[in-house]
Order: C-alpha cells, then structure tokens, then sequence
C-alpha cells in the first residue's frame, strides 16, 4: 500500500502540469455545482420563509349565525396542518379594509350595509411543504359548514414552486452532467499519463509484475485527482462565500434573511463522488488502454 | 532412462515452434533443449528470428504453433495470470536496457522485487545494494539512468536481471551497443550469474564474441534453426548436443 501510495505521489508530482490542468477543471466543474446547489438551498430556506406568512382565509356564507361560525372554526382547528384559526368578524373586516385603502376609505363610507362576510383566519403548520399541501388544505376547510369561499396565494405560490422545482432538476441534471465530465476528463488525462507512460508499463510487466501491481497506482492517482479538484471547488466556494456574503449584508440586501453555506454532509458527498467519479474515469481508461 | 533424465534436466524445450506475423514466419518450426545451468549462444544474422525467440521465452509474443516449456510451464497453455510467474523466473537484458528513466539506478533494481511482493524494505535494500556493488554500480544507484553511460546503463540491467534471483535470464544483443571494455564487463557479470546458477541464453551476431566462450550455439537463419555455417564451424565443434530433435547428447 505504502509503495502504491508512493506511486501514486511521485507521479502526481512528475505530470504536474497534466494534473493541475485536470485539478483546475474539475474543481471548476464541482464549483459550479456547489453554487448552484448552494443557490438552491438558500431558495428553499427563502420558500420555507415566506410559506410560514402564508394563511387561507376561509369566508363563511353571509346568513351564518355565531354558531356555524364557531363550528366551522372549531372543525377547521381540528383538520391535520393547521396550526392556528382566528375568527374576524365582518366589522373586523371591513375596519381592516378601510385601514389598508387609507385615504381611499372613503370610497366605503357611502355603503348602506357592510359586505363582508365573517371570516376565518388560518394559519397553516411549519411542517406543511409544497404548494400540492396548501392546495389540499384549502380544499379541505373549503368543504366546512358554512364555509362559502376560501382564498390564498394559490397563483403566487403556484409561481413560485414552479421557480423552485425548475432550480432543483436543473440542479439535479447539472450536477449529473458535471460528474459524467469530470469522469471523461480524469480519464482523458490518465490517457495521456498512460500514452506517456506505455514503455514504463510495458517494462514493468517483462520484469514480471501483475495487473494490480501495474494499476493500483493509476487508480489511485485518478482517485487523489477528483478528490483534490472536489476540494479545491468547495474551498474555493467556500472562500466565494466569506468574501461575498459580509458585503451583501452590509448592502442591507435580503435584512430578514441569512445566506448559508452548503451543508458539510452534502460537501463530504461532492468530494466522496468526485473521488469514485475519478476513479470510474481511471477504470474505463484503464479497460480501453491497458490490455495485455 | 537416460532420455527422460536428459528432458528433465531441461529447464527451456522448444519443439516446433512456429511465430507468423500476419503472412510473414518469424520462427518456423524451431526445436531445441536447454539444460538448467546452461550458457547458450542463439547467434544468426539479422532477421534471423533471434529477437523473436527472447519474445517467445519471456512471453512477449504468443506462439503461433508448437509448444514451449520453460521450468515446468506450457507456454502454449499459459493463462494471462500465469505470466508474471513466468516472468519472475526469467531475468531479460535487452540491446537498447530498458531501464525506466524516472526512475534511479537503485528503484529501477529495486522494482523487480517489488513487482514480485517482496514487503521488506530492509531486504530489498539490502540486496539491490549487494548487486549494485557487483555490477560495480554502488555509487551510481542514485543517479538517473539517462546521466550514465551506456556500459554503465547495461550493467544496470544486469543487476535488475539478477536481483530476482531468476533461473533463466535471456539476454538480447546485450553487447552490441557497447565499446568492447564494457562488453567484457557485462559478460563477466553474465559468467558470474551463470556461476550462481543461473541458465544463460544469449543472442548476438558477433563472431567474435562466440569464438571466446566455449558455448553451446544454436544458430538461426530466415527463421529456421540451421547446422552452422562454415565459417563458424569451429564454434558448432564445440556444441555437445545433438540438435535435429532439441534433446541433449
């Protein structure tokens, strides 16, 4: 192992400028998947954010009596998701509509009877994810006693999933992509190391070595290869990100809400998968290259 | 009785051994025997198939027809997986060394026992050091093959040849790149190794390098085994075996 190790080092050292090309590649290729994955993290977070400011309100029918509304409070507090129901009284309501036109409120001052209906409030749970929970939420208190109409921001939500699940397959398939170069790149370069290498290999095998002693090294060169240029494109994200961030928030932009990194599960499974994506690239060199 | 001890003793058997590549016959039907502790000269002109032959034993090259066997192994039969053990057991010295350059003269000794699992550190320096000393080496061993000259470059393989302690070890036109002081040097090195035990099988076109061994000659021509020319009628005298059907006298 200590003699593969070696190996492998010296080598490293000896096509340095082959291996730093290779490195620098792929450690662009891992960055750009690290920021965009880093990208889709922070969306989500901003998703979760501003889903938890979401609320359904449920507008009872105009003849509902004190006990329909109290019923149907009663049952929409018991449907699984909600986390809260508030009842707003009609007059509640329309105080509220005249605070919110302001100078315009007294386009409702020439109203005979107040229009508005009593209404729920409903607050939906932390855990309720996707724009599919809301909408079977909605659906469900809309189906109460009483209840004449349920409204929320079905259009914008529906928008901005739509944003969020573009950015995750885009994500997925660009991440897909990026490895399946990353593994033609390490194996062109163990092609060329190879092609430069054929008189080493072809002497080595009269003096009697087997395939393993001949390959290890080479597979475990690819391996240190995808390792270090995973390496070097998280650090070099991370280094991105402890620059760039202090100067967004100082810009006060986003104040309600802090930019994270990638979390360290999903950087030790970039290096972990650049590492066999290295190695896959070595295997299927070696397969084409290095018959006997 | 004295058939079958003859073909025991014998560590290398050729017996009609063809080598075609493509349209165009290498070797065709070549047969011959050598015994263990054997120093054998394979001498012929250009072409003659002599390369050929030092391919054949180190597997190299497959054959095309006939049937080999070097120490106990079929060559006709030999598994992929074989070969390194074949290899293990042949020491091969080549015209042109074959050393690795990015290697020093100690790790290109040292990688043939490497190669063949040797883990011990201290054993393989050991014994790389006692054979760089023989080869006359010893202060070279951390230079880089292409800083030496050429004697020195060849002696360098001499020492990767032996340091395995190989049963055979087959030298290809080990000399002919050399200024005849070197030439002798390797030679000597090659008598020594042959002093240890070891069956020497040389190829060369230089008569007179023939005519100062008492060797047994095996002569080659457009890939045929042939009597010995004229010329080198002197050199055949001195031949022991009898040679139409590769058994020994």
């Amino acid at each position: 192992m200590i003699r593969v190790l070696r190996r492998a080092f010296s080598d490293f050292i000896r096509h340095r400028f082959l291996h730093g090309v290779c490195l620098f590649t792929i450690a662009l290729a891992v960055f750009i998947v690290c920021a965009f994955t880093m990208f889709f993290i922070n969306a989500g977070d901003l998703m979760k954010q501003w889903q938890r400011g979401v609320r359904i309100n449920a507008y009872l029918e105009q003849d509902a009596g004190q006990s329909t509304a109290r019923k149907a409070r009663e049952a929409a507090g018991q449907i699984e998701g909600v986390e809260s129901v508030s009842y707003i009284p009609r007059e509640q309501g329309l105080a509220w509509l005249k605070d919110q036109l302001g100078a315009q409120s007294s386009l409702l001052s020439d109203l005979e009877e107040n229009p508005l209906p009593d209404a729920l409030e409903i607050k939906p749970a932390e855990g309720l994810e996707g724009v599919e929970e809301i909408e079977s939420l909605a659906e469900k208190i809309s189906a109460l006693p009483g209840v004449a109409d349920v409204e929320y921001a079905r259009k914008w939500l529906h928008q901005f999933y739509g944003i969020y699940n573009l950015f995750r397959i885009t994500a997925f398939v660009m991440a897909g992509l990026v490895f399946v170069a990353i593994m033609f790149i390490v194996a062109n370069t163990m092609r060329l190391i190879l092609y430069s290498r054929r008189e080493e290999i072809e002497i080595t095998r009269i003096i009697g070595a087997d395939e393993a002693f001949i390959k290890y090294p080479f597979y475990l060169e690819a391996a240190m290869l995808g390792l270090c240029g995973g390496a070097a494109g998280v650090g070099l994200l991370y280094c991105a990100y402890i620059t760039v961030m202090p100067n967004i928030s100082a810009a006060g932009f986003l104040p309600f809400f802090r930019v994270r990194f990638i979390p360290p599960a999903f950087a030790a499974f970039i290096l972990i998968s650049s590492m066999l994506v290295g190695w896959l690239g070595c295997w299927i060199t070696i397969r084409r290259f290095l018959r006997v | 009785m004295e058939h079958s001890n003859a073909l025991e003793n014998q560590i290398i058997r050729f017996s009609g051994v063809t080598k075609r590549f493509g349209r165009v016959y290498a070797l065709r039907d070549v047969s011959f025997g050598i015994r263990k502790n054997d120093f054998v000269f394979i001498t012929g002109p250009s072409g003659a198939g002599k390369s050929t032959l030092i391919k054949l034993l180190y597997m190299g090259e497959r054959m095309s027809e006939g049937y080999a066997i070097i120490d106990g192994m079929n060559l006709a039969r030999i598994s992929r997986r074989q070969i390194p053990e074949l290899r293990r057991k042949i020491g091969v010295i080549f015209q042109d060394f074959k050393l690795i350059g990015s290697l020093t003269v100690f790790q290109n000794v040292a990688l043939v026992m490497e190669a063949a699992g040797f883990k011990s550190r201290s054993m393989i320096k050991e014994r790389v050091e006692d054979l760089l000393e023989l080869v006359g080496l010893a202060h070279h061993a951390d230079a880089y093959p292409p800083t030496l000259s050429g004697g020195e470059k060849q002696r360098a393989a001499v020492a990767r040849a032996m340091v395995g302690k190989p049963k055979i070890i087959l030298a290809d036109e080990p000399t002919a790149s050399l200024d005849p002081a070197a030439s002798e040097r390797v030679l000597q090195l090659l008598r020594a190794a042959h002093a240890r035990g070891a069956t020497i099988v040389i190829t060369t076109h230089d008569r007179e390098l023939l005519s100062r061994f008492d060797a047994r000659v095996i002569y080659l021509e457009n890939g045929r085994r042939v009597e010995a020319p004229d010329c080198d009628r002197g050199a055949e005298m001195q031949e022991p075996e009898a040679r139409d059907d590769g058994e020994m006298a």
